[in-house]
């Protein structure tokens, strides 16, 4: 009782913290929208005043006032100039004329004022860019992302000036930024003031709970485990701009770290440039039925076949900007394996024993291979979009001359395309594909509980749950744990709950409903036995439903599906 | 139950607590927005007819706060745009819509606030000294023509929706902000795990919002 108690508390908050979707809010005239600026989370609570008394209204000085109004003024008397000693000492009478000194400033006066019909636009020769409020950020850094420079004409309403801003505010390390001009050294100069708040960068970017069925190293099959992680970056460090990230991911025998660090211009460049090193300590389990083991102690037959392996390595990797919504990243990985294998080990697949393929070399392998990703994204939100597009095409080629002891070639595309519902839903289409060519290691290959969300996604390649596939469509996708071919589309319906401006942005209700397909060179030229029809065929539906969560520490995702998955389908004790 | 598993449910139950409470506690502070125009907090304005044209005069002078008013002075432009549409009582759709436009940028070198006012009758521009005479111009609907009488309803008691916005922020602009932050720089996961970080920029998005500032508020009645 205890533990069904701890594991539906524990359920409740794992279902794959992982991203994903939308919101959908009407356009309101009225209501749903902020008043006062939002304070941050880390900035000190502001003092809660009294509201002010609206300011009174100007009395009307035409036609018949309603009852009701005040009446109307006298006509104005004229005022006398004002005078230097204005209320406001900033802000006092036009300045003498000055008599320009030089050609250069003569011009500049000149084509200071620019007079187009129902329109006054001021124009400044730019004498430089100051930046201010910058306690961390080094001031470099702010200047990256500000395209003005001295010597320029500077245009008041040149659509830049609120675009730098934008940009600034978009990299996340600033609560605040304001431009401003000042007067420059001469007439018709001016300085271009980029006022900004820093704010915390520290950025949690992924946090994992949930439950797993997994297998003691010796292959005896456990009812539960738990296992959890987590993703932190610093966004800008040291105030360079650079990012340093980490992440940890835990489970029982297994562990998988993570360091990268980040750069979004190298060295001033448009180039980002990424190095990442890994560690996993892993363990794998394979056997469909009836896994029979060589262990040295003794022959016996266990519920799984267990692959204990270790990985060490890194990844260099730049990306560019290919337009403001397309990136295009490089990236060369390098890895150790050290794996740990059964001398031999055989499973009852379809009706018929085989061995074991796991898809992994036993003792010290090496890994090597270049990958180029590109990234289409026209969100119009990052967590619950309404409307856009966000496709991830991957090629991945790991090559003998690279020194790998894995020659392959993967290719991979996910696409997702969000549809504003006229009453306020939001419909999402996702679809994917990929293939695998050659002999990749099985944290290369396509995993079964990556497309299922009955089974819990694999994790830093973390593989936590030894279950196979629900089947319930009664297919021999039981029998494909990894596979070289994969396909799934999606379709996901949100219900927005609930829109907000302070700790919680955002609640909606999401179903999903999914069909997906996973294959290997084996299974299309020896199916499994036993399978006939449409049953040969390996795919299955997947499904959930739950809320998705947007708050000012990041999405969360609630969903039912990997408690559902505990409950025994076709595949279990079959 | 053993140790490591009741340290890992005390662990999620703060997780939960901590995620769930504050928000609620919040909620609970901020006021509820309102739904329609006839709950917006209401303030007075004065009505007048010229011949068969209902004209209104009415202050905002309160959407421009201690920064926007030193903003003023940035040497850059600031928008400040006010829709107020005409509301029968009783009903939530428009019956008509009168528009203030209001333009205001600082001259470094003149020290003079250069205005320009748009409006149905036109468009002025004119220098001002201070920031008094740019809240005159700028923060306050002078003799507004809001409707000919033909267009409201005799006996019906109608209202003025305001809606000031202070530097609404174009469509376009808001679109290319959103695709900014939502890929994060430097990410190449193929997976979506882009989100949390994407909604911890997505707060600049909100904070953000449409305008720099928005205020929003109700008139008295008038009965035609």
């Amino acid at each position: 009782m205890r533990k069904l108690a701890m594991a539906l508390a524990l359920q409740v908050a794992a279902a794959a913290m992982t991203a994903a979707t939308a919101h959908a809010q009407p356009v309101r005239t009225w209501g749903g929208e902020r008043t006062p600026p939002e304070p941050s989370s880390d900035a000190p609570p502001a003092p809660t005043a009294p509201p002010a008394p609206p300011p009174p209204p100007p009395p009307t000085t035409v036609g018949t006032p309603v009852e009701g109004s005040t009446r109307p003024e006298p006509p104005p008397v004229p005022k006398p100039p004002a005078s230097k000693g204005n209320d406001d000492p900033q802000h006092t009478a036009p300045a003498e004329p000055t008599t320009p000194t030089t050609e250069e400033e003569e011009e500049a006066r000149s084509q200071a004022i620019v007079h187009t019909p129902g329109h006054i636009g001021l124009r400044y020769k730019l004498e430089g860019v100051e930046v201010q409020g910058n306690t961390t950020t080094l001031s470099r850094v702010v200047l990256r992302y500000v395209r003005f420079k001295a010597g320029d004409t500077l245009d008041v309403d040149d659509k830049e000036l609120s675009v730098t801003r934008f940009r600034l505010l978009g990299t996340g390390f600033f609560r605040d930024v304001q431009l401003s001009l000042r007067r420059g050294s001469r007439r018709g100069y001016a300085v271009l003031v980029v006022s900004v708040v820093e704010r915390n960068t520290i950025v949690v970017n992924d946090i994992w709970l949930g439950l797993s069925a997994d297998a003691e190293p010796d292959g005896r099959a456990r009812p539960l485990t738990a296992y959890g992680g987590l993703d932190v970056s610093e966004r800008n460090l040291a105030g360079t701009g650079i990012t340093l990230g980490g992440a940890m991911a835990l489970a029982d025998r297994q562990l998988a770290l993570r360091t990268r660090f980040s750069d979004p211009q190298f060295r001033g460049t448009p180039w980002m440039a990424n190095v990442e090193l890994l560690y996993n300590n892993a363990k794998d389990f394979f056997g469909n039925r009836d896994a029979l083991v060589d262990d040295p102690q003794a022959d016996v037959r266990q519920d799984f076949a267990v692959a204990a392996y270790r990985r060490f390595g890194g990844s260099v990797g730049v990306g560019h900007d290919l337009g403001t919504t397309t990136q295009l990243f490089l990236d060369y990985r390098f890895e150790k394996i050290d794996a740990n294998l059964p001398r031999a080990a055989s499973h009852v697949r379809g009706r018929d024993v085989e061995p074991i393929d796991f898809h992994i070399h036993g003792g010290s392998s090496l890994i090597s291979t270049l990958r180029a990703t590109m990234v289409h994204d026209t969100r119009d939100e990052p967590f619950l979009p309404t409307r856009g597009t966000h496709m991830a095409l991957l090629s991945e080629l790991s090559l003998s001359p690279l020194g790998t002891d894995y020659p392959y070639a993967k290719v991979q595309v996910r696409a997702s395309h969000w549809f504003p519902l006229s009453w306020g839903h939001v419909l999402r289409l996702e679809g994917f594909a990929g293939s695998i060519f050659g002999d990749a290691p099985l944290f290369e290959r396509f995993y079964v509980g990556d497309f299922t969300d009955l089974l819990p996604d694999r994790v830093l390649d973390l593989n936590f749950d030894r279950r196979a596939a629900p089947n319930f469509l009664d297919t021999s996708i039981q029998e494909v744990r990894y596979g070289t071919y994969a396909a799934k589309v999606n379709v996901e319906y949100r219900i927005p709950l609930y829109r907000g401006t302070r700790s919680i942005y955002g609640i909606d209700l999401f179903g999903s409903f999914g069909i997906y397909g996973l294959t290997d060179d084996l299974n299309l030229r020896q199916p499994p036995s036993g399978y006939s029809g449409f049953s040969k065929v390996p795919i299955d539906l997947t499904f959930n439903a739950g809320l998705r969560i947007e708050t000012n520490v990041g999405g969360f995702a609630f969903g039912i599906a990997n408690l559902v998955g505990f409950i025994p389908v076709r595949s279990e004790g079959n | 139950m053993k140790p490591p598993l009741r340290f890992a449910l005390a662990a999620v139950v703060a997780l939960l607590l901590g995620i769930v409470l504050p928000g609620r506690a919040e909620a609970q502070e901020a006021s509820p927005e309102p739904s329609t125009a006839a709950a917006l907090p209401a303030r007075q304005a004065n009505f007048a007819w010229d011949k068969t044209r209902l004209i209104a005069s009415f202050s905002y002078r309160d959407a421009i706060d201690a920064p926007l008013t030193q903003k003023l002075s940035s040497g850059l432009p600031t928008i400040i745009a006010m829709r107020a549409y005409v509301m029968r009582q009783g009903e939530d759709t428009p019956v008509a819509l009168a528009v203030q436009s209001c333009r205001v940028v600082f001259d470094l070198w003149e020290e003079v606030y250069r205005v320009t006012v748009t409006s149905r009758g036109g468009v002025r521009d004119q220098p001002v000294l201070n920031v008094e005479g740019v809240l005159r111009q700028c923060a306050e609907a002078r003799d507004l023509p809001i409707a000919d009488k033909s267009y409201l309803r005799a006996g019906t008691p109608h209202f003025l929706a305001v809606r000031v916005d202070i530097n609404p922020v174009s469509k376009e602009m808001l679109d290319q902000m959103r695709t900014w932050v939502s890929r994060p720089t430097g990410s190449t996961g193929i997976g979506p795990s882009d989100a949390l970080f994407g909604s911890f920029v997505g707060l600049f998005v909100r904070s953000i919002g449409s305008s720099d500032r928005t205020l929003r508020f109700r008139t008295q009645t008038v009965v035609p």
